[in-house]
């Protein structure tokens, strides 16, 4: 840590770890309501566990973006925060604003709007939280007068993130409108705005972890970007499937969205080539893992998966099934739960008293527990979804017959999904471990990664 | 490419991009209101919206195809199911499913008369959307096209008090419900040749609509048959197949039906009646 401001990284990274292990009790409640009886069917439902569930997943990775920007930007810009005071009271109202989200949800107190349950006074708290932050880089930027490319994509990105969140603030009549403008928020956040984010991020762990040569990283930094705008934006129709809007969006979805795997390809090359041509090697391999396993399983994950449902004519039997969680779980956490880790990793050392800088065995633990969960869980969606589209779908057995027929899937699901609890399980275990200290690196130190990072 | 190069590809491509996207949205809006019959949304069905909202049900049940996959889709379900059947439905889903056998169970929502009345408007008023035909199949909740694949109602055991669709049905059941069981379990079963959905024929025609069919068929010059009514002219398609041949190579030949005969002995009088009713049902 070469400024003292940084050390608000900490705390929004200790929030994001607590409500990313209170994600995992509500998914495991929730995959175990697919085998059935619900003892709790009248004290928390599926509906309640999932809302729960989906909406922390958002909190504690908008946390962590918000924690690991605050850390990156004083390391960019060379400069303190403009002001800490206001980077705690933006974490004080937003974990007020999550908390009673959730509170609320477990009495049903929610829009009942998918993925955009928060009440509107939560959504306002949102946008106030966001003005604030945005402020406070800018004005941190503003002030150092050092305003990097890595930088510029990262704060285009958390702008528009705030600006695409104005479509989820106003009432449509029609629910059909009200789909079409969902997906404004939610695609355009996730497979746009934040695929930038995370480019950003990756971009600065890849120069600071391989020495990778800045000016060659950025350049591929705005192609990468341009090749997401391209099929992202248009991409959206994917969800405008089906849903009653005009026809012509149908081909859109399948061509633009089959491009989408082109950018994530050029990222998983990108990180693999700055690690091929390292010019240094950065003691904390950990973080490395974290980082070129993000970019290879969002690969994976978005990429892949999201493709193999995404041509309409495939989508016109899988639309609606377990299919789709299957990319959601692999996309979400490849793409931005293991960015959010890998700026934790990499920032922890030097945030935490007595910690070594080159990781340790529970922290590998931890990475290659979660991936292998996590594939299992890919993989147990996958064939219960494959199974769902053929028996009811294709074949017309009625739905509850056709879920009863999968249920050795559902077995599969919890089983893997356990695993993937022990790895999250241990990753916070190992980052609460050791004390926060917040050490400044003398400045000598810091000249020379200063000049290697240039 | 150099960097300025990379730089303006990044912002000419999301230009672009951007606004063809808006454009198309525009487009969008210039149609929402006829492909979802906008001029239908009345205050019913504004406040069915409403209610689908305020009891969280997309966390479980998926609307044109979106939600949480943890319930059947209910895109087209006021076309699978009528008002009466829903409005029961809902007051107690316990009546209709049971959760030891279906491994999940909606839980009673306590909704008002009123509530459960617009909400189900609005599911109608959804189930009319032009969404490009989707689903390509119904979607069932239970049963199956399958002949023999809906195997928990039929092949269960146990408890009488079970709700309907987790036993077998007994003489105390509808007689709908009870000639549904006569059509999958005489010999030969009826749905090893026809199914229930629509357009799905197979070694027979599709029963789907039968009822609508047979009313049109008694009212044209080409019936050949003695019956009545709906229900006769049923019951004389399946004592006696070949009294009226529906058109096709593949149903019939020198006047005779492929259909196998010998219901009239191999089921009782009542299982007829039964059986009559059920596909009278099917309108």
């Amino acid at each position: 840590m070469r400024y003292k401001s940084q050390s608000v990284a900490y705390w929004y990274f200790a929030v994001a770890m607590v409500l990313f292990g209170l994600q995992l009790v509500f998914g495991l409640l929730s995959a175990s309501k697919y085998l059935g009886p619900d003892p709790l069917l009248y004290i928390l439902p599926f509906d309640v566990t999932k809302v729960i569930h989906t909406n922390l997943l958002i909190v504690w990775v908008l946390t962590g973006f918000m924690g690991a920007t605050y850390w990156m930007v004083p390391d960019e810009s060379r400069t303190e925060l403009h002001s800490v005071k206001l980077a705690y009271i933006q974490l004080v109202l937003w974990v007020l604003m999550g908390v009673s989200a959730i509170i609320g949800y477990l009495f049903r107190f929610g829009t009942g709007n998918k993925l955009l349950e928060q009440p509107l006074p939560h959504k306002i708290v949102i946008v106030i939280c966001m003005l604030i932050f945005l402020y406070n880089i800018g004005m941190t930027i503003k002030k150092a007068g050092r305003f990097t490319t890595t930088e510029g994509v990262l704060m285009i990105g958390l702008v528009t993130s705030a600006l695409l969140f104005f479509p989820a603030l106003l009432h449509y009549e029609n629910y059909t409108v009200s789909i079409f403008y969902r997906w404004w928020t939610i695609h355009l956040w996730v497979e746009g705005v934040w695929m930038m984010i995370m480019g950003a991020f990756l971009a600065y762990l890849l120069i600071r972890l391989s020495g990778a040569d800045r000016e060659v990283m950025e350049k591929w930094l705005y192609v990468i970007v341009g090749l997401v705008f391209i099929a992202g934006i248009l991409g959206t129709a994917h969800h405008y499937y089906w849903v009653g809007v005009p026809t012509y969006w149908l081909p859109i979805g399948g061509l633009f969205s089959a491009l989408e795997p082109a950018a994530l390809v050029g990222m998983a090359m990108y990180a693999y080539s700055a690690i091929r041509r390292a010019g240094m090697s950065h003691p904390n391999k950990l973080a490395l893992h974290w980082t070129i396993g993000s970019a290879l399983f969002s690969l994976f994950g978005a990429g892949l998966l999201g493709l193999a449902h995404t041509w309409p004519s495939v989508n016109k039997w899988t639309h609606g099934t377990l299919i789709t969680a299957m990319h959601g779980h692999a996309a979400f956490y490849g793409a931005y739960a293991m960015i959010v880790l890998a700026m934790i990793t990499y920032a922890l050392p030097s945030l935490t008293r007595g910690r070594p800088e080159e990781g340790n065995s529970l922290g590998y633990w931890a990475f290659w527990l979660q991936i292998a969960g996590m594939f299992g869980m890919t993989l147990s969606f996958a064939t219960a979804g494959i199974g769902q589209v053929y028996l009811e779908r294709i074949m017309g057995m009625g739905y509850l017959d056709a879920q009863l027929k999968i249920q050795v899937h559902f077995l599969m699901l919890i089983a893997t999904a356990s695993l993937f609890t022990v790895g999250v399980a241990l990753f916070i275990y190992d980052f609460f471990r050791h004390a926060p200290a917040f050490i400044v690196d003398n400045q000598e130190e810091t000249s020379a990664v200063a000049r290697a990072s240039v | 490419m150099n960097n300025r190069q990379a730089r303006n590809f990044a912002i000419g491509a999301t230009a672009v991009s951007a606004l063809v996207f808006l454009a198309l949205t525009l487009d969008s809006h210039r149609q929402f209101g006829k492909l979802t019959n906008a001029d239908q949304i009345t205050p019913q069905v504004t406040h069915g919206k409403d209610v689908w909202h305020k009891y969280n049900c997309i966390n479980c049940h998926t609307l044109l195809g979106e939600g949480a996959y943890y319930a059947p889709d209910l895109t087209k379900i006021t076309q699978h199911r009528g008002e009466a059947y829903l409005q029961a439905y809902m007051r107690d889903p316990a009546q209709f499913y049971d959760e030891k056998k279906h491994r999940r169970l909606m839980p009673k929502q306590d909704l008002s008369d009123q509530e459960i009345t617009d909400l189900i408007a609005f599911l109608d008023w959804v189930s009319k959307i032009d969404n490009q035909g989707w689903p390509p199949r119904p979607i069932l909740v239970t049963g199956s096209f399958v002949p023999g694949a809906d195997t928990i109602g039929s092949h269960a055991t146990g408890e009488e008090s079970a709700p309907s669709a987790a036993r077998p049905v007994t003489a105390e059941d509808d007689p709908r419900a009870q000639g549904e069981h006569v059509f999958r379990t005489a010999v030969p079963a009826c749905n090893a040749c026809h199914s229930t959905a629509p357009g799905a024929d197979m070694a027979g025609p599709t029963l789907a609509g039968l009822a609508t069919r047979a009313a049109e068929i008694l009212t044209s010059d080409s019936y050949t048959g003695s019956a009545k009514d709906v229900e006769g002219y049923i019951r004389e398609s399946i004592v006696n197949p070949s009294a009226h041949l529906i058109p096709g190579k593949m149903y019939s030949a020198n006047g005779t039906s492929f259909m196998p005969t010998g219901y009239d002995k191999s089921l009782t009088q009542e299982q007829l009646d039964h059986l009559a009713a059920y596909l009278a049902s099917l309108k």
